[in-house]
């Protein structure tokens, strides 16, 4: 009996679990412990993605798609769940889907079919060598295993044969790597597997996914430890930025990290880690004293050889595109940073973007800030909301009643933090980021009130509601507590979900900056593609950028919005992040992005001063200074007929 | 339908081209020679190279030769593994994502004017492909 005969008898349990299946992301939340429920057991012990709710879900997908056939791998797996519900807390909180019911739907499926529906699967001499190496639990070929890695490193158009591994050292690599060469295996690897996830709805995916080979996952690295004598980390590449900063904190110290779930190694050899806290703490190699690679000859090495080529110079121009790191990166040796008494988050609420960029550029060119963006509408929206749903509501709430656009978000010393108070009229305090990120239903169930409507009357809605007459009533009538809050989850979370929001870190904007865990509900049920660059800082530079990406987002109809810009060097450079939304289970809407993508690179490139996302990936190991200097220049003519051959070769464009 | 690299291939390879290529459209007039080193070449891992050269876009010279030692010197040098070869010539992947993926590694000649001469290269790996259906395991 396959999925399809059991959709057909329009059993809604397996619709439903489909649906589920379909709308997750790869966000990767499901394998940290960021709730502090525990990690799905399955997942923890067997380590292969097919074994944690993310991989579950893309095995539905790969069985209702017909990609896959069962094996007897597939009996195993659903055994393994213990349907204790973790899974359910995590990703209710992130996406607010319901990953066991895709489990118990899949595991009625199993319990369903006959013995003779089972795939065989061949012996393989090189699974055996491979087995060898890493251990027979931890190397596989089975097509259930290898489903689970569609759409996360495995191209989703591709067939599923592949080999998985799970080394637990650099010495276990270094001989899958000599045993990739010696046998013509392609091989490729990934920590959490989100960049993966972002570019595999895309024209991108056949660029950067694995076409064939051996897909090594990375997640077994689980060293982790904290070196507070000369304020490091030493990182294996299984850790994740969570992680990573949990035990930094257990110290006084704190990380520069990308988003919760992903991979500190992964994330350094892709973009550098390339964070709002940049405005302090930098970018690429100023993350980290010394790394430990894997080549692709599989020789192990570190930075701090005397014997390397010099790891940290790049190439310039269009032609430095590159689509692989130099080597596996096992281990970081990562800088920490103290954390100051005191330090407070500061937001400042503009109309317009230009005005917060003016005070951004400002605040950067005099170093305050240990972390300093302008945030859009949109990030602060999807960020404090629990639904997507009330996203919507608070997005259109604090564009069309308060005009809040735009924030500058700033944390910083105490000191600087007057020093930010002093330069504005009045600020958004903590207390009243409390009140928005527990109120955040309740304003957005304000949509058409009378109350919104007077505020929107207002000369400065912001300052009327934020530092005005009106605080008062909104925060009386936010009602924010964790108990509001909760009443938006399903019933049967709703006591876990009060408990959840009454810790004091729920509700930390400092906290929350550190450790990340709101960026991935920019994934939940739908996909976006970042699109940005890293440019000379001036407003013009900065605003001509931002208006380019919108105009392309809104030339293919594209639900786009800025993300953040961040500053590096003193406020010399800037970064900016610029998002494109999308369904992902929309095949239709897949043309418009990937046009969206290869327009907005094109016109970045023909662009003065500016280096293009495309063009800093994989160079996240390098300095800074050889990545940004010499500023760029935009291509000429002939550079850009050459760009649409190259563009067309490497995507697949027109 | 002939073995990758073999003393066949090679023949087939060359009728192929001047039979099916256009110097003008297909190749663009282009004068350049090309060196493709061919590593872990099974059943001994072995190296091979083959050589080709242009001239105003036609085939001057298609050359296979064993051993980490080429005797002509061509404006151009790639190295890489027989498996990556292999899937250029299959589709699986091209030559311009084989080098930005690190899997083609340019020795010797400019990278900016190497991938100039993609579109004109993909015509020569298209060609090839018609002809070449085996492998070595």
């Amino acid at each position: 009996m396959c999925l399809e005969n059991v959709l057909l008898n329009k059993n809604l349990k397996f619709e439903e679990a489909i649906n589920i299946a379909k709308k997750g992301t790869h966000c990767g939340m499901c394998r940290i412990d960021f709730l502090e429920t525990g990690l799905c057991s399955a997942g923890k012990k067997n380590g292969f993605i097919a074994y944690w709710p993310q991989g579950r879900m893309e095995i539905v997908n790969a069985l209702n798609s017909g990609k896959v056939k069962p094996t007897k791998k597939l009996f195993e797996i659903v055994e393994s769940c213990t349907f204790c519900g973790i899974c359910d807390k995590q990703c209710n909180f992130t996406t607010q889907l319901r990953p066991q019911k895709v489990h118990e739907a899949l595991k009625e499926y199993v319990q369903n079919l006959d013995q003779s529906e089972f795939q065989e699967i061949a012996e393989d001499d090189k699974l055996k060598k491979l087995q060898e190496i890493v251990g027979e639990k931890w190397a596989t070929n089975d097509p259930i295993i290898i489903a689970s890695y569609r759409r996360n490193i495995v191209n989703p158009d591709k067939e599923l044969n592949f080999y998985a591994v799970m080394p637990e050292n650099s010495k276990e690599l270094s001989e899958v790597i000599k045993f990739a060469n010696k046998n013509n295996l392609q091989y490729m690897a990934r920590g959490g597997g989100t960049l993966f996830a972002m570019v595999s709805s895309t024209v991108m995916k056949n660029a950067m996914g694995l076409e064939d080979g051996i897909i090594i996952d990375l997640l077994r690295m689980k060293k982790l430890e904290i070196n507070p004598e000369d304020l490091t980390a030493t990182v294996g590449a299984g850790i994740t930025a969570f992680e990573l900063q949990k035990e930094a904190y257990k110290h006084g110290l704190r990380a520069n990290v990308a988003e919760a779930g992903a991979h500190i190694c992964a994330n350094l050899a892709s973009t550098g880690i390339c964070t709002t806290w940049g405005n302090t703490y930098g970018w690429a190699s100023d993350n980290y004293t010394d790394v430990e690679l894997v080549d692709e000859e599989g020789n192990i090495f570190n930075h701090g050889e005397m014997e390397i080529k010099n790891p940290y110079s790049v190439e310039h121009g269009l032609t430095s595109l590159k689509l692989s790191p130099p080597g596996i990166l096992t281990e970081a040796m990562v800088k920490l940073h103290p954390i100051f008494e005191g330090e407070e988050a500061v937001l400042v609420p503009f109309d317009n973007l230009k005005d917060a960029l003016q005070l951004a550029l400002k605040l950067a060119k005099q170093d305050i800030g240990l972390s300093l963006a302008v945030l859009s509408r949109k990030y602060l929206a999807e960020f404090l909301s629990p639904t997507p749903q009330i996203a919507k509501d608070f997005d259109y709430i604090a564009e069309n009643y308060m005009k809040l656009n735009y924030v500058v978000d700033v944390i910083c010393h105490k000191n600087d933090k007057k020093i930010v108070e002093d330069m504005v009229d009045f600020t958004i305090d903590k207390e009243m980021m409390k009140t928005l990120i527990l109120g955040c239903p309740k304003l957005a169930s304000l949509k058409g009130s009378e109350f919104l409507k007077i505020l929107s009357e207002e000369e400065n809605p912001c300052k009327a509601i934020f530092a005005g007459p009106m605080r008062n009533h909104l925060e009386k009538g936010l009602e924010a507590n964790p108990e509001n809050i909760s009443k938006i989850y399903d019933e049967d979370l709703r006591d876990f979900f009060k408990k959840i929001y009454s810790k004091p870190q729920m509700t930390d904007v400092v906290w929350l900056h550190a450790f990340r865990i709101f960026p991935s509900r920019l994934m939940r049920q739908r996909m976006f593609i970042p699109r940005g660059g890293v440019m000379w800082a001036t407003e013009k530079i900065i605003t001509d950028f931002h208006d380019m990406l919108k105009e392309t987002g809104e030339k293919y109809n594209l639900e786009n919005a800025l993300g953040y810009i961040s500053f590096l060097e003193h406020g010399k450079f800037a970064v900016l992040e610029y998002d494109y939304y999308f369904d992902h289970t929309d095949p239709s809407i897949s043309k418009n992005v990937n046009d969206a993508v290869i327009e907005s690179l094109e016109r970045t490139l023909m662009m003065d001063g500016i280096i293009s996302d495309l063009h800093f990936y994989f160079k996240g190991l390098h300095r800074k200074e050889h990545i940004l200097y010499p500023i760029p220049k935009a291509i000429n003519d002939e550079e850009q007929i050459l760009f649409r051959e190259l563009i067309g070769s490497v995507l697949g464009g027109e | 339908m002939v073995k990758f690299l073999t003393e066949e291939w090679i023949e087939f390879s060359k009728k192929y081209m001047h039979e099916k290529l256009d110097p003008e459209k297909d190749l663009r007039n282009i004068s350049t020679s090309l060196l493709n080193v061919i590593e872990h070449v099974p059943p001994d891992d072995s190296i091979m190279n083959f050589y080709l050269e242009l001239q105003d876009g036609k085939l001057t010279d298609f050359v296979v030769s064993s051993g980490d030692t080429f005797e002509k010197e061509a404006v151009y040098e790639i190295r890489g593994s027989y498996g990556t070869f292999k899937s250029i010539i299959r589709g699986d992947t091209n030559m311009a994502l084989a080098l930005l993926k690190n899997r083609l590694k340019l020795v010797k000649g400019s990278k900016l004017k190497a991938l100039k001469l993609i579109k004109p290269l993909d015509g020569v790996i298209s060609s090839l492909r018609k002809i070449t259906d085996e492998f070595e395991d």
